[in-house]
């Protein structure tokens, strides 16, 4: 700590004027408490202060130290019984006075002490029951913040989902739409009838969808697998799903067809069909 | 009265300790003046100062036990109490003291109404009623005396709170230049 800058800040002057708060002051004390130069400034205004107080010295009215001397007595017979408010006010007072040396004092400990307690003492009551109050409430607000989230993120995946089915329908739409786009019926062949699949294949982009209607569900291990046929020749074309939540599946690009035909694989699809496990085919028209 | 005999304030500690009221009246003749004129500064008032002299000396017998005499002195501790004992008073008396300011309103005869204009018949109190100037004294009494905090002399004096700390330093070292010629 800068001393000299201290002693010169003012600090002790306000201080012994009684013009700081609590805690400054308090700060101060310890600063006298600390350094030698600071505690003998801080004697040295307390002595201009009282100087000063001196001169305002009027001597009081006679009959006071008469009526003073005769409480004084009264006291003494009544010093059996203390008196608790009294002890603790000058107890106060001796407690300030000494922890700090000098004039400047908190107001009236007494009544400082006393509403300070029931101040406390009430804040307390009142800080506690709030605090359980806001524990509960914080217990509360913690389960529903977290049941909350959860529900947020279920939206966030439902919303998601609903995004993705959306945008997959438009895009069906779109391709529906599409003139470029040629559909292809292909049916059950031969035990498979009633067997129903579609293909919607753009022979420019080459971009090839397949919608699967009415398809056996497969047995374990088993996947549907399109084919393109071209001169004889059969051409992978990509696997796809019997129970999508699409309606349209995108598979392989497709070259050249003239025939799309789908067979039951291994799953996962093989490099040669099983030809007799084709399930549909149809014919690519014009 | 004290005249005849001098004791020394351990003397008188003791004495007060031991209960002796030959000691205590000594004590009154002594130092009741110092305390009835800060009690009177702070009341404005002769009988009131006279009630709280009497709640001062009383709260001096019955705290005597506890004063330390490596922790100040005896005059410190004394004045200490009678400052805290009229401004209790004041306080409870104007129960706000910052109303009564409200309602004096906030320029400097405020303040001049609320400092005691004294009865001058102290030489050294002349020169310094004479040489603080009137700021300087209305910034002492309203901390000391009236026990204001810094805000509400802030707003009493109409200055800036950063002020008041600046003003009251000037003011002790002016007072300080005083006593030395004193």
């Amino acid at each position: 700590m800068d001393v000299q800058r201290y002693i010169s800040s003012g600090v002790i002057e306000n201080h012994v004027t009684g013009l700081l708060s609590e805690t400054e002051s308090r700060e101060v004390m310890a600063a006298i408490q600390q350094h030698p130069e600071i505690r003998a400034a801080a004697d040295a205004i307390q002595q201009d202060m009282e100087r000063y107080i001196e001169m305002w010295a009027k001597k009081p009215p006679a009959a006071l130290k008469r009526q003073l001397m005769e409480r004084l007595n009264k006291d003494d017979v009544e010093e059996a019984i203390p008196v608790v408010e009294e002890q603790a006010a000058t107890f106060a007072e001796v407690e300030s006075f000494s922890s700090n040396g000098s004039m400047s004092l908190q107001l009236s400990p007494l009544k400082m002490w006393q509403y300070g307690a029931i101040a406390a003492s009430v804040l307390l009551l009142v800080s506690t029951t709030l605090n359980i109050v806001a524990y509960s409430n914080a217990d509360n607000y913690k389960t529903r913040n977290t049941t909350l989230e959860a529900g947020q993120v279920e939206l966030t995946a439902e919303r998601d989902a609903f995004k993705e089915q959306l945008d997959h329908t438009q895009k069906e739409n779109s391709l529906m739409k599409d003139p470029a786009f040629k559909w292809v019926k292909m049916l059950g062949v031969g035990k498979h009838s009633g067997a129903v699949a579609t293909i919607c294949w753009n022979p420019e982009s080459k971009e090839t969808f397949v919608l699967a209607q009415v398809l056996p569900e497969p047995p374990e291990g088993k996947q549907y697998q399109l084919w393109a046929i071209v001169n004889g020749k059969l051409i992978d074309a990509g696997i796809f799903e019997r129970d999508s939540a699409k309606a349209l599946q995108k598979v392989k690009n497709v070259e050249k067809a003239q025939v799309f035909a789908v067979t039951l694989e291994n799953k996962g699809g093989s490099q040669t069909p099983t030809l007799d496990q084709m399930f549909v085919a149809g014919k690519v028209a014009g | 009265m004290g005249a005849a005999v001098t004791y020394t304030e351990s003397e008188l500690v003791l004495g007060l300790k031991a209960r002796n009221e030959k000691y205590f009246g000594y004590l009154y003749d002594h130092y009741s003046p110092a305390l009835y004129g800060i009690a009177l500064k702070v009341l404005n008032d002769e009988t009131a100062a006279g009630d709280v002299l009497q709640e001062i000396f009383l709260k001096i017998w019955r705290g005597i036990e506890r004063y330390d005499a490596e922790k100040g002195r005896l005059f410190t501790w004394m004045v200490n109490i009678a400052r805290n004992t009229a401004i209790d008073t004041l306080r409870s008396k104007a129960h706000k003291l910052g109303q009564k300011l409200h309602e004096l309103g906030p320029n400097a005869q405020a303040s001049d109404q609320l400092t005691v204009q004294p009865v001058i018949d102290h030489l050294g109190l002349v020169k310094v009623v004479e040489q603080l100037n009137k700021e300087q004294r209305v910034i002492i009494d309203l901390a000391y005396y009236k026990g204001c905090t810094q805000e509400e002399i802030a707003k009493i004096l109409d200055i800036p709170l950063g002020t008041v700390k600046t003003r009251m330093r000037n003011a002790i070292i002016q007072l300080r230049n005083i006593l030395k010629q004193i």
